[in-house]
């Protein structure tokens, strides 16, 4: 019972660790299809979109979890609640991991 | 077996014959299209304009003006607040979301006289204005300067206009920062005369108004007077050739019979190419209280009935009108983008025979934007706009191979079309008839 349990919270914290560490090739694919029309190529920023590459994990995390808890943000909030409230947790660690990981 | 053999020998022979037989692009003159980076690492870059011999003038909207020399040495000129490496800066220069350095024309006579007009975003002529965003705020300006003939810097600012309008605060809209709409795209026409155009900025009562420029296509003379020919309506500022639009940033002269033809940005509705009329209305009015509307945030309703998520363009289009028909001056659009708002950055007709049979049809530049649910749809469009302006006769999408953010627009000397895009990087797009 005891080996039980320890294999399930050990199974739990691989999934977080990895929920939490975000899968780049699959936060790329989700950023194709929404983000990048107005932040670019890579999260570099294109006209009065900002450039969200290379910002900390934590950082993307928080904003996009706030954009899509309906709070506003900066002047362009109501285009980033839009996108961000289909979005799911496993979604934003992806997205954050790739945007990170952008130099 | 034999008649196998036979029906077998007729078909290769059919089939040779359907491959030796030019195909039908090639009997419609269809022209090759290439696609070629020429500069790259620029900063938003957003309009060019050239030399006859192919000197080509760059805008960045946050840094300033640069120039290419046909020998390839790029020349950094007239530089932002901020911005460094430039022969001259101007602190009153300064850029805001949306707003900075952007149009560039050269004079008609420039081998001579080395005039160049550029419009940027200023903050040199506020005054007492400008304090809220509910008042007048003279914050985008045409200026006209001097080239040396060595093309390595600029002389003798004057700022011909002073009082086109600017956002200065954000608001509660999407696209809701300051410096929202400000046109900004400068041509010559055939005639010699120079155009502008502006844009409402997020301000309800600004394309409908008779005096503050802003949702205008101007056109004046160099020293930024009226062009004594406008005819807009009566106690309306005269340098007006049309007004009511809501944020013009492409404009072009047919090559068949020089009239002007503007690109339009839709709100989430209807982007539209549109001929225009001296005098003409663009049909754009976003006031509260109006054409039965009610109160709208921060008295403006754009982007109503729903700011805050998709719907479909249609109901909004009817709620929000690009082209409100109650106008009796009313522009209708040749074309509105299937009802669609994708982003109509600008526009550049196509002259010369390389370009086939689509010379003399308008390219436009679409970045792509992508909201509730709209297709982004990147790309550049060729559209045959039928003689009297009303309609299109059809729109194909230009085969560049390049999925970007098309912001500007420019026939060259050399008959290529280049492109600027907001990716940061120029390009030649190049047509080749048979």
């Amino acid at each position: 019972m005891k080996g039980l349990f320890f294999g399930i919270l050990s199974l739990w914290l691989i999934i977080s660790k990895a929920a939490l560490a975000g899968d780049i090739e699959a936060g790329k694919a989700r950023y194709a299809q929404n983000c990048g029309n107005c932040h670019g190529p890579g999260g570099m920023g294109l006209a009065s979109y900002p450039k969200i590459k290379g910002k900390e994990v934590p950082y993307l995390v928080d904003r996009l979890k706030t954009y899509r808890a309906g709070t506003k943000v900066g002047p362009n909030s109501d285009l980033m609640i839009m996108m961000a409230q289909p979005l799911s947790d496993v979604e934003i660690a992806n997205l954050a991991a790739y945007l990170n990981a952008q130099k | 077996m034999i008649k196998k053999s036979k029906l077998l020998s007729a078909a290769v022979v059919a089939t040779a014959a359907l491959m030796a037989s030019p195909s039908h692009a090639d009997t419609m003159n269809t022209p090759n299209i290439s696609a070629m980076s020429i500069m790259n690492g620029l900063e938003n870059p957003w309009d060019m304009a050239f030399t006859n011999g192919g000197d080509m003038f760059v805008t960045e909207k946050c840094k300033g003006l640069s120039v290419k020399t046909s020998s390839g040495s790029v020349h950094a000129l007239a530089g932002m607040k901020g911005s460094k490496g430039y022969a001259s800066t101007f602190n009153d220069l300064f850029c805001s979301g949306q707003a900075g350095m952007m149009g560039v024309a050269l004079d008609p006579n420039f081998n001579k006289n080395r005039r160049i007009y550029v419009a940027s975003t200023s903050d040199k002529y506020h005054g007492s204005g400008c304090k809220t965003n509910f008042e007048k705020c003279d914050g985008n300006i045409i200026m006209r300067m001097e080239v040396s003939k060595d093309m390595k810097s600029v002389s003798n600012r004057v700022d011909i206009v002073k009082d086109i309008q600017y956002k200065p605060f954000e608001s509660n809209h999407p696209f809701g920062g300051p410096g929202a709409h400000n046109g900004n795209r400068l041509r010559f026409g055939p005639e010699g005369y120079l155009w502008a155009t502006t844009g409402d900025r997020h301000r309800g009562v600004v394309p409908q108004s008779p005096k503050l420029l802003g949702g205008n296509v101007l056109r004046i003379d160099t020293d930024g007077k009226a062009h004594p020919g406008n005819k807009p309506p009566r106690g309306f500022d005269k340098r007006m050739y049309t007004y009511g639009h809501r944020n013009v940033q492409g404009i072009d002269f047919r090559p068949s019979d020089g009239r002007a033809f503007t690109a339009e940005h839709g709100p989430w509705q209807n982007d539209e190419i549109t001929a225009l009329v001296n005098g003409g209305n663009g049909g754009w009015d976003p006031r509260p209280n109006v054409g039965g509307r009610g109160d709208c945030p921060d008295k403006y309703c754009g982007y109503m009935p729903n700011q805050k998520e998709g719907m479909l363009p249609a109901k909004r289009a009817q709620f929000m009108p690009m082209s409100d028909t109650r106008f009796s001056d009313l522009m209708p659009p040749a074309w509105n983008n299937n009802g669609l708002s994708q982003g109509t950055g600008s526009a550049a007709f196509l002259k010369g025979s390389n370009w086939g049979y689509w010379e003399g049809r308008m390219a436009v530049g679409i970045m792509g934007i992508g909201f509730g649910g709209t297709p982004s749809g990147m790309r550049i469009d060729v559209v045959d706009i039928a003689k009297d302006g009303q309609s299109i006769k059809s729109v194909i999408h230009m085969p560049t191979g390049l999925t970007k953010r098309f912001r500007g627009l420019r026939l060259g000397p050399d008959g290529a079309l280049y492109a600027a895009v907001d990716e940061g990087e120029i390009y030649k797009i190049t047509a080749t008839a048979k």
